[in-house]
Order: C-alpha cells, then sequence, then structure tokens
C-alpha cells in the first residue's frame, strides 16, 4: 500500500493549489458575511437562521468543490493522459484510484475543516450580539452537523469516482453526479410519498412505486447526513442514529470506491 | 546476451467508434531485444509503434500474445521498477513543480528520500531544468516538459529505458541533449527502446532498428549491417514502407 501515499499527496497539492479553490472560498466568506446582515434584517429566529445559513454555506461551497475540483482531478488525468506518468511506476490502476480518492479526501477535510471554522467564528459573534437568540444554540450538534456535511461530501465523491472510472468525458461524470447528488437527497421523501399517497391524495401506479423503492436501496440516501434543521432548533440526536449514518457513510464509500476499483482495473488507456 | 524486452505474437485492435468495426493496430509483433541494446523502432503516424510501447507498459492489454520485461510479464506492476518510460507529448501536472514530479516518481518506485534529492540534483542539471525547478509545470515551455518526462523517465535508475517519440517538439538542442542522454545510457549498460521518425538521430545511437508498417514488423536488422555498401536509412525505411503498401495492394 506504499504507493498510495504519494499518490494522494500530489493529488492534494493539485487541487489545493486549483484557482478554483480561491472561488469557491471567496464565494463562502461572501455568505458568511451575508449572514451578518439577513441576521440583521429578520430580528427572529436570528440563532436558527444563522445556524442555517452557516451549515449551508460550508455544505454549498463543499459541493462546488466535488462537482469542480474533485471530478477534474481524475477526468483531467484520463483527458490529458496525465495517467501514464502514475502507472507507468508500479502501481496498480486500484492503487491509482484509492490515492486518488485518499488525496480527494484530504481535499475535503482540509477545505472543510478551514471553511467550518469560518463558518463557527461567524456563528460565534452572532451569539454575542443576539445572546437572547441563541438560548437554545448547542455547539455540539453544530460540529456533528459539519462533520455529517463532511461524510456525505465524501460519499459523493467516492460516486464521482465510479462514474468516472467508466466514463469518457469528465462532462459525463459530472452529470451522472449531480444527478445522484439530486436523487439522493430527495429519495428518502419521495419513498415517503409513494408508500403514504393518501396523505396528500394522489395515486402513483404500482410501477412508479416500485421505482421509487429500488432506487431507495440503489442510491445513497443522502438525506441522513443532512441535520442542518437539527442543529438549528438545537435538538439533540439519538447516538444510534449518528453511529448508523456514519457507519452507512462509510460502508456505502467503501463500497463504491471497490467497485470503481474493479472498473478500472480493466480499463485500457490508449 | 539476456534478453529484456520480449514481445511474443503481440496482436491488437482497438473498436473504432460506437460501431463494431475493429482496425488491428499491431499483427502477431515478435520482438526481442537484449540488455544493454539501443533499439530505434520506427514507422511512419499510425503505424502502432506507440500502441507497441504501451502494451509494455501495461496501458492496454494485448489480445493475444504476452509481453515480457526481464523475463517477467509486463501486467506484473513490479516489472516497472526497472523500467522507465517517456510518453509521446507528455503533459504533467498544472500545479506541481519539476521538483515535485520528480519526488513523486521516485517516492512512488519506492526511492529513499536521499536518494530521490540527489537524482533530483542531477537530473534536473542534465536536462537544464535546474533553474524551472520550482516553478508549476504549466509555465513550462513545450520542449521544458518534454525534458522534464525524460528527467520522470530516469528518476529511478531504470534498467530498461523506454521513449516514445522523445525528440518530439524538442529544438536542435534539446535534440542534442536528448540524444547524449541516450548515449550515456548506452554507455552505462541500459537497454534502451525508442520510437521515432528523425531518422538521422536514430543512426546516431541506434545498435538495431525494427521498421513497423500498418502494425506489421516488417524488418529488424542491424545498423551496421543495413547501412553496409552505402545505403541510407532513409532509403531502407522507404523502401520498406513502399513494400508494405504494395502487399496491401496485392
Amino acid at each position: 500500500m506504499k504507493p498510495l501515499f504519494p499518490i494522494a499527496v500530489i493529488t492534494f497539492k493539485e487541487g489545493i493549489r486549483n484557482r478554483a479553490i480561491y472561488g469557491i472560498s471567496i464565494i463562502a466568506l461572501l455568505m458568511l458575511v451575508v449572514n451578518f446582515l439577513i441576521s440583521q434584517m429578520i430580528m427572529r429566529e436570528v440563532g436558527k437562521v444563522a445556524v442555517d445559513i452557516a451549515l449551508s454555506t460550508v455544505s454549498f461551497s463543499g459541493l462546488l468543490l466535488v462537482f469542480f475540483v474533485g471530478i477534474n482531478l481524475m477526468a483531467k488525468d484520463l483527458d490529458r493522459k496525465t495517467i501514464y506518468m502514475v502507472l507507468a511506476r508500479p502501481i496498480s490502476r486500484a492503487q491509482y484510484m484509492v490515492g486518488k480518492f485518499l488525496g480527494m479526501v484530504g481535499l475535503i477535510v482540509v477545505s472543510n475543516v478551514i471553511l467550518g471554522g469560518f463558518a463557527a467564528a461567524s456563528l460565534f459573534m452572532l451569539s454575542r450580539m443576539y445572546a437572547t437568540y441563541f438560548q437554545r444554540f448547542s455547539w455540539p450538534m453544530v460540529v456533528l452537523a459539519l462533520a455529517f456535511i463532511m461524510l456525505m461530501l465524501i460519499l459523493l465523491s467516492a460516486l464521482s469516482f465510479l462514474f468516472a472510472s467508466f466514463t469518457s468525458t469528465s462532462f459525463i461524470a459530472l452529470v451522472l453526479t449531480i444527478v445522484t447528488y439530486l436523487i439522493g437527497n430527495s429519495i428518502n421523501d419521495v419513498k415517503a410519498l409513494v408508500e403514504a399517497p393518501q396523505a396528500v391524495g394522489i395515486t402513483p401506479s404500482p410501477v412508479t412505486v416500485k421505482v421509487v423503492q429500488i432506487a431507495y436501496y440503489l442510491f445513497p440516501n443522502l438525506s441522513f447526513f443532512d441535520i442542518k434543521s437539527q442543529a438549528a432548533h438545537g435538538l439533540a440526536l439519538s447516538s444510534a442514529y449518528v453511529c448508523w449514518t456514519v457507519i452507512y457513510g462509510l460502508v456505502y464509500t467503501c463500497l463504491v470506491i471497490a467497485i470503481a476499483c474493479l472498473v478500472f482495473s480493466r480499463r485500457e488507456f490508449p | 546476451m539476456q534478453t529484456m524486452i520480449q514481445l511474443e505474437h503481440i496482436s491488437k485492435a482497438f473498436k473504432e467508434g460506437i460501431g463494431s468495426r475493429r482496425v488491428q493496430a499491431l499483427q502477431d509483433l515478435s520482438l526481442e531485444i537484449g540488455a544493454g541494446e539501443v533499439f530505434g523502432f520506427l514507422g511512419p503516424n499510425g503505424a502502432g509503434k506507440s500502441t507497441a510501447i504501451k502494451i509494455l507498459i501495461n496501458l492496454i492489454f494485448p489480445d493475444s500474445g504476452r509481453a515480457l520485461i526481464a523475463g517477467k510479464n509486463a501486467e506484473d506492476r513490479d516489472v516497472r521498477r526497472i523500467v522507465g518510460y517517456l510518453p509521446e507529448n507528455p503533459y504533467f501536472y498544472d500545479y506541481l513543480t519539476a521538483e515535485e514530479l520528480l519526488w513523486f516518481g521516485g517516492r512512488a518506485s519506492g526511492m529513499e528520500k536521499s536518494e530521490i534529492r540527489e537524482r533530483t540534483d542531477l537530473l534536473l542539471t542534465k536536462v537544464n531544468l535546474d533553474h524551472a525547478r520550482k516553478r508549476p509545470l504549466r509555465t513550462y515551455s513545450k520542449g521544458m516538459v518534454q525534458r522534464a518526462g525524460l528527467a520522470l523517465a530516469l528518476i529511478h535508475d531504470p534498467q530498461v529505458v523506454i521513449l516514445d517519440e522523445p525528440m518530439s517538439g524538442l529544438d536542435p538542442i534539446g535534440r542534442k541533449m536528448v540524444g547524449d542522454i541516450i548515449l550515456e545510457l548506452k554507455e552505462a549498460g541500459k537497454t534502451v527502446f525508442f520510437s521515432s521518425h528523425i531518422l538521422s538521430d536514430v543512426e546516431r545511437f541506434c545498435d538495431r532498428v525494427g521498421i513497423i508498417v500498418g502494425g506489421k514488423l516488417r524488418l529488424v536488422e542491424n545498423l551496421e549491417t543495413l547501412l553496409a555498401g552505402g545505403a541510407t536509412l532513409e532509403d531502407a525505411f522507404l523502401q520498406e514502407v513502399a513494400r508494405a503498401g504494395q502487399k496491401e495492394v496485392m
């Protein structure tokens, strides 16, 4: 497993020096500044709104990172044949895939820690300015929500690597990743809807119900990782939920990367 | 003489587009190159030179036949500890520096830090990139990238050096530098396998040449034998290409 380290290091360096990172950071910082303005404008439930905006900012910039930096890290290697210089070393295709993914995980962790730090700073200042609205505010929940965002981004990034392992252009991998993200976020609600249609007065066909049920087990359930509203309302989560979500995220990620390795190990690079 | 590179009855076809039409890139290619030999692989564009080289590096897999390096199957990744490879028109990471590129090559090949530092200094001086070692590769000219690629191919002091069009994109000074490096490798007893269009370069440092046209190896000969009687390599090359063309017509 020795070759994983150098691949992860160059992937991380290549990613962190990408100019897109600056753009993403600037957007994130602007949104956190906007957090102050919005909180001043509404003057109701400032604590909840501020937490929601701060966490959404971190999550949104993380998504941009996965979509526009992460996918390119892998796809550019294939497009521009940079992969030749890696595979010309005593490195297998599976090791390349895992090393590259570890570099991307490093990138997600570092950017999340930095953006999360800014988000926490903005929340800290707002909680000092509007202490009355922050009575139910809980730091552990905010930290947990940030950790879950990170886990979701890692899982999504694993999926983008899987898509890049069999598609020929980065654009297709990007589209597939975005579609998976959208499905993964809404599948929980859609399943609940088609399984209890009487609540909203619709009658879905049995085929639709079956398709949604299959999709539910096939696509990652990303809504598990979204605990923004719990964090905003200062609600506690059961330790079982936390444990199962972490296990779910890690197992899903490992499975996806294992499949990506399998697909990639027979791929040719003419 | 120990055989270092061995291609045994290699055939390879590529699918052309979505349809089922397959283009035969290599047909029953067999070739042996001994240790310490400098072998020039010649052929017109699209003849299959790069395909054969990519099979040796395990970037693509042969449909039939097998490729061996130092007696081991090219699909075994450990083989690449003793192989240095320079791809045609190499492209490296935009935001890495030449120093970091060589660090990667060294570490991935299992070298120690001190050894990497030593070889990096030596090679960057040799390819005349010492002044630009801390600059990101995206600021490099085409020739500079090619030279960085050559340094990367040689970082782990490989026994077998495979160069795909090492002279392309280089100015006369760069070409001379690459030529000198190949001669140095030859003196050090390394096996060099390189493809080229530039026949005068091939004449300068090859022991043997192989001419490939249309995926078939048409001729493998000692350079001395080939050039005996005042013939030039260009004559031999054009003759083989013409002969191959006639065969196709017949």
